[in-house]
């Protein structure tokens, strides 16, 4: 009997058969959680590899990029295109992070209080999280950062105020479905307190979920920080800002399309690659649970 | 190879090598199998989990998950055609007008948002054909049960469906993966005999799956035993049980708990798998478990050759063991050391462990549109447990058994009555050991736990975590190890630690061997035994399975609906039922001896 292996054929299921879990998926995605860290690392060290100060005008005037000295051009005062939009993306990028972060702390808190204690608490933290949830997030937002002041800090309070709701919802419901699993009830059998329960018994089971829900996030905080920018909620005028930078030129399309589209193609790769290596996470982490 | 059956074979498997990749690693699951089907028979094919039997039936279907990157070596044809060459439009052919399936689970396996009828007329016939067959595989008032969605049928009656289904298009072969296991002992009976009902009126074959010895003899006219990818022995089904050819099939048998298993032995256990697998690749895949181990079988794998039986008349019979089989026949014979039991439990038995009077339990389901009656889960259960006492509580799902044990634990709260329970406490073993111990933390973190409020110090605790693990049988290193790396005999053996590392009052166990293989189970139940004669604890032992409950415990108490029906000393219900439904239970355990 001559044993000769001979894989099924794709085709046949393909169509079927997800390609999830295989090996050449897998690459893909730590390839894109790579670009996630390399994303930051840029956001990191912005300052130390923009080659000129994005402030001083120092070349010549609108620049095409390919220009010997200025590799993304110059802006119509002479500043160095690819030295803002390094600044821009530090910026963008760490205030993205600190929006999820505070939504992921204070949504957490709120979502693990509601889901551990039940009842009537949970029911007044949902409702009033529904309350937030269905008012018009980016218009509040708006609204709390122009009564306190155009500028960053102001910005990010205010998208902070509407941002946290989604994740008291996610962790609230993982939290409920963990409480009510096997484990949970067999740790209270042993004998285990109430605190350490919660923090040994089921939130470390609500991490990953959090941290693909947060992952896939940041995104669209990278996009409505650079739409809020656009419109003039950021940093005021000399501060490089990708969204006010692409309004600010936008005069220029035409004449100088490079100006206001680098600092936008910056916004569109940012959330980009926040949204795929987000996706990338969440595949990474159900392959291994 | 083997001998020609005299008709052409419904299906066709030879050398079958079916390798498939899990996470990068790619394992044999089938390993040069050669079998056929012959019209109207029905193959019972057992082994245990793991063994292969179920990829099997998958292969059969032409339905390996592409997911796990499908290596096929070898042929298998079904109605003459190659099931694994073929082409897609061929096989979906043989799909069509030559198989059925019938899965383990019918809630997943039937359509939720369809009317079983459609269901059943999708791909033959119309409804008056959906009444027909619903009608043939036994259920009552069809013609109301084509317009209901299966959510709307209990299990027994889902099966049936997927039976209808299966049926529906005159098969030659059905394939039954364990049709079942999810069901109550009483139920399964039922459904073993429409079963054999619809080959005898169908003439079809049927491929039955099962890890039960005890299911197969009470269907299979031939029965093939698989263990790792590899057939151990293969023949007719009474020959195979009363005359077990292979160490493997031997083991199997003996490992089986059945109501005529020796009470005061140590329940009979198969060696578990401690090799590693690339020792468990060469030669006979048992021979690492064996206990009749020669060198060939760790060298050669043996080929399946005719047993030499006394009537030569029946269909041959096949085995694949170097051993003679006379060695085989008097590993069957050897007996078992008594189980050791707990000295005289002279406590102060002026405190029951456990008291538990005129207990009620309401479940009110929460509904929106509907508002759902409420269910009475207990109605009025009183039980007095002694201390050192081991009562088994049986009943089938539904019966109110484990609510019965959730409130004694203390994690219910009754809607009514008073429960006590003795000092030391309650602790629980449940029935998913994998579940219950929560995954991220290790071992040595989920038995410490129970020692903090002790405030014992780092060195004793570690000291007592290993003499715990130590006497539960398992090495210290596991506990820098996290549940799901563990097997499931393990992870219930780490659960029995947990439980006992502080001797509890009372031992609650809810059918802590009921996912489990026959020899683990019989080994947890051996453990469960030594550990309440070492501690003496009480057990309160909860099981759907008479044969289990009569060695687990000294009393029995059958429920049956929230409330208990019968109770008393274990050897006078087993010998004399009092009640009814004791009767049924008693009727319904599978035993070897075929019914026919």
């Amino acid at each position: 009997m001559t044993i000769t292996d001979d894989p099924i054929l794709r085709r046949r299921f393909g169509r079927f058969g997800g390609g999830s879990g295989t090996g050449a998926s897998t690459s893909v995605n730590y390839a894109l959680v790579g670009l996630l860290v390399l994303v930051t690392l840029l956001a990191v060290f912005a300052r130390v590899l923009s080659p000129d100060d994005p402030i001083q005008p120092i070349g010549d005037l609108n620049a095409p990029p390919g220009s010997p000295d200025h590799l993304l051009g110059t802006d119509a005062i002479g500043r160095d295109l690819l030295s803002r939009t390094l600044w821009g993306i530090q910026t963008s990028w760490f205030a993205a992070l600190a929006v999820v972060a505070s939504g992921l702390f204070i949504g957490g808190l709120i979502g693990v209080v509601a889901g551990v204690s039940g009842g009537l608490i949970d029911s007044l933290l949902m409702r009033f999280t529904d309350l937030f949830l269905a008012l018009p997030g980016t218009l509040v937002a708006i609204a709390i950062a122009a009564s306190l002041g155009a500028n960053l800090t102001n910005t990010l309070i205010g998208i902070s105020v509407v941002w946290w709701p989604y994740y008291a919802r996610i962790v609230r419901g993982e939290v409920r479905s963990l409480a009510a699993r096997p484990h949970v009830e067999a740790a209270k059998l042993a004998g285990v307190g109430w605190f350490r329960l919660v923090f040994r018994h089921i939130l470390p089971g609500v991490v990953p979920t959090a941290i693909v829900a947060a992952s896939l996030d940041i995104g669209n905080v990278v996009l409505l920080l650079a739409g809020l920018s656009f419109i003039g909620l950021g940093q005021a005028e000399p501060a490089p800002e990708l969204g006010a930078d692409t309004a600010r030129a936008l005069d220029q399309l035409l004449a100088q399309w490079w100006v206001p589209v680098v600092p936008g193609i910056a916004v569109l790769l940012l959330s980009l690659i926040a949204n795929l290596g987000g996706d990338a996470i969440r595949t990474l982490l159900a392959g291994r649970r | 190879m083997t001998a020609a059956t005299p008709v052409s074979p419904v299906a066709q498997v030879s050398g079958l090598t079916i390798t498939l990749s899990r996470r990068g690693t790619a394992t044999q699951v089938i390993r040069g199998l050669d079998l056929q089907i012959a019209p109207g028979e029905i193959l019972g094919l057992v082994g245990e989990s793991g063994s292969g039997k179920s990829v099997l039936g998958l292969a059969l279907l032409g339905l390996l998950p592409t997911r796990s990157q499908p290596m096929i070596a070898g042929s298998i044809q079904v109605a003459d055609t190659d099931m694994v060459r073929g082409s897609a439009a061929a096989i979906r052919a043989v799909l069509r007008h030559h198989l059925g399936v019938i899965f383990q689970d019918p809630m997943t396996s039937l359509n939720p948002t369809m009317r079983v009828g459609a269901q059943i007329s999708e791909v033959h016939g119309d409804e008056a054909e959906a009444i027909r067959l619903l009608s043939e595989v036994g259920v009552s008032d069809p013609e109301l049960r084509v317009r209901v969605f299966p959510h709307e049928l209990s299990g027994g009656l889902r099966q049936r469906v997927m039976a209808a289904i299966a049926v529906s298009g005159k098969p030659s072969l059905i394939i039954a993966d364990e049709p079942t296991t999810a069901l109550d002992v009483t139920v399964q009976a039922q459904l073993l005999d429409m079963l054999r009902d619809l080959r005898d009126e169908l003439g079809c074959s049927v491929l039955f799956i099962t890890h039960d010895l005890a299911v197969a003899a009470q269907i299979a006219d031939r029965i093939a035993v698989l263990y790792a990818g590899r057939l151990a022995e293969i023949g007719p089904a009474r020959d195979v049980l009363t005359r077990p050819t292979h160490p493997y099939t031997v083991g199997l048998l003996k490992s089986r708990l059945t109501l005529a298993t020796a009470r005061a032995e140590v329940l009979p256990t198969m060696r578990p798998e401690a090799a590693g697998v690339a020792l468990r690749l060469g030669g006979c895949p048992y021979h690492t478990r064996c206990p009749l181990v020669l060198d060939v079988c760790r060298a050669e794998v043996p080929e399946l050759t005719v047993a030499p039986l006394e009537n030569a008349d029946a269909a041959p019979h096949l085995r694949a063991c170097w051993r003679d089989l006379a060695d085989v026949r008097g590993l069957a014979a050897h007996h078992e050391p008594p189980v050791a039991q707990s000295p005289a439990l002279a406590r102060a038995a002026d405190q029951p462990a456990v008291e538990v009077t005129g207990l009620e339990v309401t479940f009110r389901p929460k509904s929106g549109a509907r508002r759902a009656a409420p269910v009475l889960a207990l109605k009025g259960v009183d039980l007095t447990v002694e201390p050192g006492e081991a009562v088994s509580i049986v009943g089938e799902s539904g019966s109110g058994k484990s609510t019965l044990l959730r409130v004694i634990a203390g994690i219910l709260a009754p809607t009514a009555g008073t429960v006590r329970v003795g000092e030391a406490g309650a602790q629980m073993v449940f029935q998913d050991a994998g579940s219950s111990l929560t995954p991220w933390l290790t071992v040595g973190e989920l038995l410490r736990e129970r020692l903090r409020p002790l405030k014992l110090g780092r060195a004793v605790t570690t000291t007592r975590i290993d003499n715990t693990l130590d006497r539960i049988g398992l090495p210290p290193e596991v506990a820098r190890v996290r549940p799901p790396e563990l097997s499931g005999g393990q992870r219930q053996r780490v659960a029995l630690a947990r439980a006992t590392i502080i001797a509890p009052a009372v031992l609650l166990c809810d059918e802590p061997t009921s996912a489990l293989d026959a020899s683990l189970a019989a080994t947890v139940l051996n453990l469960i035994r030594e550990l309440r004669a070492e501690l003496r604890m009480t057990v309160l032992f909860v099981t759907h399975d008479l044969a289990v409950a009569r060695l687990m415990g000294d009393r029995i108490v059958v429920m049956t609906r929230g409330t208990i029906v019968e109770t008393g000393a274990m050897a006078e219900v087993i010998a004399a039922p009092g009640h009814p439904y004791t009767r049924t239970l008693l009727a319904a355990v599978p035993e070897l001896e075929a019914r026919r």
